[in-house]
């Protein structure tokens, strides 16, 4: 049945990831320009994720939780239907872009160095860590009140900055420790998408149609 | 056996509730479930399917809890809104290959036999299609896995005539199986008159009446006089009562009116207008 589900959120975002198609090409073409790699597969992994949200958005334009709730598909599985189809897009972003990334590399000789393994983990677990603060507030707040309530939380982190500048040194020196345990972030992102699903589960079944 | 069995169903709303809503749906039979725009039908369709948490009250669909056994009830039953909820970039052939993964029963040659038999686009966008299409298409999705229970809030409401008779013979043929029944929620009284067994009324969030559609039909009469000659009525057989054109209309039962009185044969919707509008 979950099976259903996402085939279902592929199809809707069929047209939507072919018009993507065209932004990639002219990123790519940046990407050769600037002799950028690290951060094409960026832009391309979270283009690509994002498209979690589309599908989401287009649910939502057609009462799909309406009909879908109608049909024999626990409310878990709609849910968790969303976080697995999160984490294949961000997979389908890294197989696209990481060639692009590879023949970049080749193209102006630079090696791939640990560094770029360190960006390519901070990216997939930024993913992880971003799909599982916007899932959740997509969920229970629809699209656009969502869309409002993630710029209110991108203020308040902001805030808090400016409040606590003088300790913010610590905290990079801190960071900087814990760098030897950067493969471990995934992991770390992987839990925390987890938690968010069971967050959103429990909205989810909270919810009225 | 009753398909469907509501008792003391509550849901409050801001400024409207469902109240005691009770009534039940016997195996075989068509319920026609009519009342004005916003009396409560849609909520309560939703409530039966926990789209709506109910606040108290039971709710049973094949005998069993509609909450408790859930995703069973689900699997035999179908459902039509007066929308299609699906995204409107998909189209009939895509939702085939959903439905497919969704129910273990459903059945693809059944499916396009009817989006055949209704000229419904294979290929074409939900978005491209016109209002009927979709009515026709949601219809065929509600079919397909062969259910026991079809639940149609509105599926007519908007449409043309001839769609509207193509779908209610469709709903005739699923009846032909004994076993099947249908909840037909509408404030289209004609098509009720053509396809109900049962008529269960709703209004302000109260049932006021649930009967067979014979017994509304055939043992209820309308009688149309001036005041003087309705209180010569017998006061046990006046149902309702409501000012008519020129003096009182009185919905009396048949059998306790003297032969005398000429009485006229109600419609659905005399008698909805009786209930709602009438005083006893």
């Amino acid at each position: 049945m979950m099976i259903g589900l996402i085939v279902k959120d592929f199809m809707t975002i069929q047209r939507q990831m072919k018009a993507q198609a065209f932004v990639l090409i002219f990123l790519l073409i940046m990407a050769i320009f600037m002799r950028e790699s690290s951060m094409l597969l960026a832009v391309i992994v979270f283009i690509v994720t994002i498209q979690a949200i589309t599908a989401l958005a287009y649910d939502e334009q057609s009462s799909w939780d309406k009909y879908a709730n109608t049909l024999p598909i626990p409310k878990g599985d709609i849910v968790l239907s969303k976080y697995i189809l999160s984490v294949l897009l961000m997979m389908m972003g890294l197989v696209v872009a990481l060639p692009m990334v590879f023949l970049i590399n080749h193209l102006t000789n630079n090696e791939i160095t640990t560094e770029f393994f360190f960006t390519f983990i901070m990216i997939v677990t930024s993913t992880l860590c971003l799909l599982a603060v916007l899932l959740p507030i997509y969920i229970k707040f629809g699209s656009i009140k969502g869309r409002m309530v993630l710029i209110a939380l991108c203020f308040i982190p902001g805030f808090l900055l400016g409040v606590f500048k003088e300790y913010i040194p610590d905290i990079t020196r801190s960071f900087l420790d814990v760098k030897q345990f950067i493969y471990l972030t995934p992991f770390a992102g992987l839990l925390l998408l987890w938690l968010s699903s069971l967050i959103s589960t429990a909205i989810y079944k909270r919810k009225e149609f | 056996m009753n398909a469907i069995e509501i008792h003391d169903l509550h849901k409050g709303f801001e400024g409207f509730s469902l109240k005691d809503v009770s009534f039940s749906v016997p195996q075989g039979t068509v319920m026609g479930f009519v009342g004005e725009n916003g009396a409560g039908k849609s909520s309560t369709i939703k409530c039966m399917l926990n789209l709506l948490k109910k606040e108290y009250g039971e709710i049973l669909i094949f005998d069993k809890d509609h909450v408790e056994h859930e995703q069973s009830i689900k699997s035999d039953i179908g459902v039509v809104f007066d929308e299609l909820h699906v995204p409107e970039t998909l189209n009939a052939t895509q939702l085939d290959k959903i439905m497919k993964q969704v129910f273990k029963t459903w059945d693809t040659d059944y499916y396009f036999e009817r989006l055949a038999q209704f000229n419904v686009p294979k290929r074409k966008k939900i978005k491209e299609l016109s209002r009927g299409m979709r009515m026709k298409l949601s219809i065929a999705l509600a079919m397909s896995h062969h259910p026991k229970l079809l639940i149609l809030d509105e599926p007519t409401s908007g449409l043309d005539p001839i769609i509207r008779d193509e779908i209610l013979d469709l709903f005739l043929a699923f009846m032909q199986d004994e076993t099947h029944s249908i909840l037909f929620s509408s404030h289209i009284t004609s098509d009720l008159e053509k396809i109900a067994d049962y008529i269960t009324l709703i209004h302000n969030g109260e049932i006021l009446l649930s009967e067979s559609k014979d017994t509304l039909l055939y043992e209820y009469g309308i009688f149309k006089g001036s005041r003087e000659e309705v209180s010569e009525l017998p006061e046990h057989a006046i149902i309702k009562k409501r000012n008519g054109a020129f003096g009182v209309d009185a919905l009396v039962l048949k059998k306790e009116v003297n032969e005398a009185f000429r009485l006229e044969r109600p419609s659905i919707e005399d008698i909805m207008l009786f209930f709602v509008k009438g005083c006893v």
